[in-house]
């Protein structure tokens, strides 16, 4: 009885146990947004992608933009929580779950997108019985998948000492299939040596994979781009700037998170600005890599005055000024000098920095994929100027809403099935300080 | 504190502001809303073996230059000054070009043997009219081939008709003999027709034909005050016979059935190093499963 007192476990029982009235109401509405998104993909399927703003000339949209931001988002948490854990970072505790939450949700969400761009779907099957390896199209399938299985077993491995805890505390107020859940999941692990050594071994090993496979598969879907001779993306650099771009994307976004469930869950004693500022931190160096990176693939564009290169950035400077500037001038910028100067280090302008990093990162891949495909090579004759050049439509908007609503509520419905903050391995109130700050 | 940070929010916003240039870009659209000043018209005739084709080209000239009419329609007519015959409406393409092909036989001539072509645009409400004529004699050339003391010899015969319709020759013109090639005519040599309307030329050797050797061999009459352009063309077997070499330079391995062999033993490696350590972590997940059965000590 002395143990369940002292477990850990019932500080967060609440966030378990009981949904407030603003919580439903929350969890209302992001099924009102995926409600319209459901509109909005029938029309797409009945009239096919003429509800688009996608034409022959532009055959990319939002779509393919909101796939890279998701998919760059989970293999950020991943290589965030791979290096976190591996490294046995002192403070990665309060962070590590939102990480490795954002990994697997996103990873989710992300492959949708692309299946939302192709016209036939009934040809889906032809991409694997037909596939060729030579395809990137083929190379990034493969990657998904194996990534999607990986940051899986990941997950199941971080959270299994928590599961277990969450079957074995009696005073937690479930339903009893929850508990059979947990019961299930927990694979009978009681915190052997044995077992521990083991979970240790696997997590380890699991770690550097999703470390690796993050890196080699978000390297496969910027050569999609690089490998085709287009103005703009045939770069040698696209591998490794589509890393550090997404990296950059994921610790705003876990950011953001932190900031949201320190409010909703009140984790102010585990969630401090020290957390703020550390990933601030490594926002701030993602920042200057991914300026530097952005600068270097502009200018040797811009100085080789490769004549579709230099009508590409002309287009960057006019018709996308905006974006272009948000994406990487105010997005590169602000970090530098929020989290760089010791006086504007808050919670909350780190918060409202990670906000602005998420737009201009979004934005940075919408100026990736739609000025390129606006001035190719061998313009498109005799078509219609108004399918020349593209805008989204509503229906392009609400399916990337019910995106976004899906995001937050994958997220909300997870941390109410487990802790978003692990809590396996504090045994009384005296190591709460040690071990989760 | 924050009022600083306002300060330089609003700082870096506007230098992005001030850094954003003026003036226009590659993609944008003309401004096509500008009244026009003046239609202008261009009439092209050229003859062949018996058909005449006649090419009209309408552009408008604007404040900002001169821009092509597309699909506007051009009357074509033939006319001796005292009848006319319609040889039709053809509408312009996108380079303000109509183009009209109408046989010889049959158009009206003035005592001289002349026609007058002319070309009509009746304009409208947006477009004023515009009107363009050409008066030639109608001509024809015809080329022969032979072989004289194992010498190559083109031989030309240039015709007219005379007042009373029977076929006489044109004497003391000059005639230019050339080979299409892909971007532009390969000039061979000059003729100059004796008092039969005859002329001949030494075929070179040298020139590169098609893969059977056949070459298409063209007369002119260029811009002549009487003629015109007229033209005849004939194709023979004396050139070089073309020969496709394959090109020593690597094709795309990717449009090969099979992938590369480096791609495939990468492929297989990287895939087994990540799959076997995936079956590693979910063997130890196994292993954790089986210990559970054996002990239970007390958790933590």
């Amino acid at each position: 009885m002395e143990n369940e007192q002292n477990n850990p476990l019932k500080e967060f029982a609440p966030q378990l146990e009981r949904t407030t009235m603003q919580g439903y109401t929350w969890i209302l509405f992001l099924l009102l947004v995926i409600g319209v998104g459901f509109y909005a993909f029938l029309q797409q399927v009945l009239h096919g992608h003429e509800v688009t703003g996608m034409r022959d000339n532009v055959v990319w949209g939002v779509y393919i933009v909101n796939f890279i931001f998701f998919m760059g988002v989970s293999y950020a948490g991943a290589l965030i929580s791979g290096t976190l854990h591996l490294f046995k970072t002192p403070w990665r505790k309060p962070v590590i779950r939102m990480a490795e939450f954002i990994t697997v949700i996103s990873l989710l969400i992300g492959p949708c997108f692309i299946l939302l761009c192709i016209g036939r779907l009934d040809r889906l099957p032809y991409l694997v019985l037909f596939g060729r390896i030579q395809s990137p199209i083929t190379w990034d399938v493969i990657a998904i998948s194996t990534d999607i299985f990986g940051c899986f077993i990941f997950l199941y491995l971080a959270v299994l000492r928590d599961l277990a805890l969450l079957r074995d505390y009696e005073l937690l107020k479930l339903p009893k299939w929850r508990k059979k859940l947990y019961k299930a999941l927990a694979l009978g692990y009681t915190g052997t040596p044995e077992q521990q050594q083991r979970l240790n071994r696997a997590t380890d090993i699991m770690a550097a994979m999703v470390i690796s496979i993050a890196i080699i598969v978000y390297s496969v879907l910027a050569w999609i781009f690089s490998v085709t001779l287009q103005p703009g993306w045939h770069s040698t650099i696209f591998g490794p700037y589509f890393v550090i771009a997404a990296v950059y994307s994921g610790s705003a976004v876990l950011i953001i998170c932190m900031w949201v469930f320190r409010k909703v869950y009140h984790l102010e004693a585990y969630i401090t600005k020290k957390h703020f500022v550390a990933v601030g931190i490594i926002m701030l160096v993602l920042a200057a890599f991914f300026g530097y990176f952005t600068f270097s693939d502009y200018l040797t564009k811009w100085y080789g005055s490769e004549k579709n290169d230099e009508l590409l950035i002309q287009l960057l400077f006019k018709k996308f000024y905006w974006p272009f500037i948000i994406s990487n001038y105010v997005g590169v910028l602000l970090p530098l000098i929020v989290v760089g100067l010791a006086r504007f280090r808050t919670i909350n302008n780190i918060t409202f920095t990670a906000v602005v990093v998420v737009v201009a990162l979004w934005l940075n891949r919408y100026i990736i994929v739609v000025p390129t495909l606006e001035s190719p090579y061998l313009p498109i004759q005799d078509a219609r100027p108004e399918w020349l050049n593209y805008t989204a439509t509503w229906v392009e908007w609400s399916l990337t809403a019910t995106g976004v609503a899906v995001f937050c509520l994958l997220f909300t419905l997870a941390s109410k099935f487990i802790t978003i903050i692990p809590v396996s391995g504090v045994t009384g109130e005296e190591k709460k300080e040690d071990v989760l700050i | 504190m924050k009022r600083i940070f306002a300060f330089a929010l609003l700082l870096s916003l506007m230098s992005v502001l001030v850094l954003k240039p003026a003036g226009s870009y590659a993609g944008e659209k003309p401004d096509t809303t500008a009244t026009p000043v003046e239609s202008r018209m261009q009439l092209a005739y050229l003859c062949g073996a018996d058909s005449v084709i006649l090419t009209a080209t309408l552009n408008l000239k604007k404040e900002d230059g001169t821009v092509n009419l597309k699909n506007a329609f051009i009357e074509f007519s033939a006319s001796n000054g005292e009848s006319a015959k319609s040889l039709g409406k053809f509408a312009t393409d996108q380079e303000g070009n109509a183009i009209c092909k109408a046989p010889v036989a049959g158009l009206p001539a003035d005592k001289d043997g002349m026609i007058n072509y002319t070309a009509k645009f009746t304009g409208n409400k947006k477009y004023p009219a515009a009107e363009a004529s050409f008066k030639a004699k109608p001509a024809r050339i015809r080329l022969s081939f032979s072989i004289q003391d194992s010498l190559r010899i083109l031989k030309v015969d240039v015709t007219q008709k005379n007042l009373k319709g029977e076929t006489a020759p044109i004497a003391k013109e000059k005639i230019l003999v050339y080979i299409p090639r892909i971007f532009s005519l390969l000039k061979i040599g000059e003729i100059t027709l004796d008092d039969a309307g005859s002329g001949t030329l030494e075929f070179p050797k040298e020139i590169v034909g098609d893969t059977l050797g056949n070459l298409t061999v063209l007369a002119k009459i260029e811009e002549n005050d009487n003629f015109g352009n007229v033209q005849g063309q004939n194709v023979i077997n004396w050139g070089v016979h073309k020969q496709y070499y394959k090109a020593e330079v690597p094709s795309r391995e990717l449009w090969t059935p099979i992938a590369p062999l480096w791609m495939i033993i990468t492929l297989i490696i990287m895939l087994a190093g990540v799959w076997a350590h995936y079956m590693y972590a979910v063997y130890e997940l196994i292993m954790i499963k089986r210990l559970s059965k054996r002990e239970k000590p007390p958790l933590f």
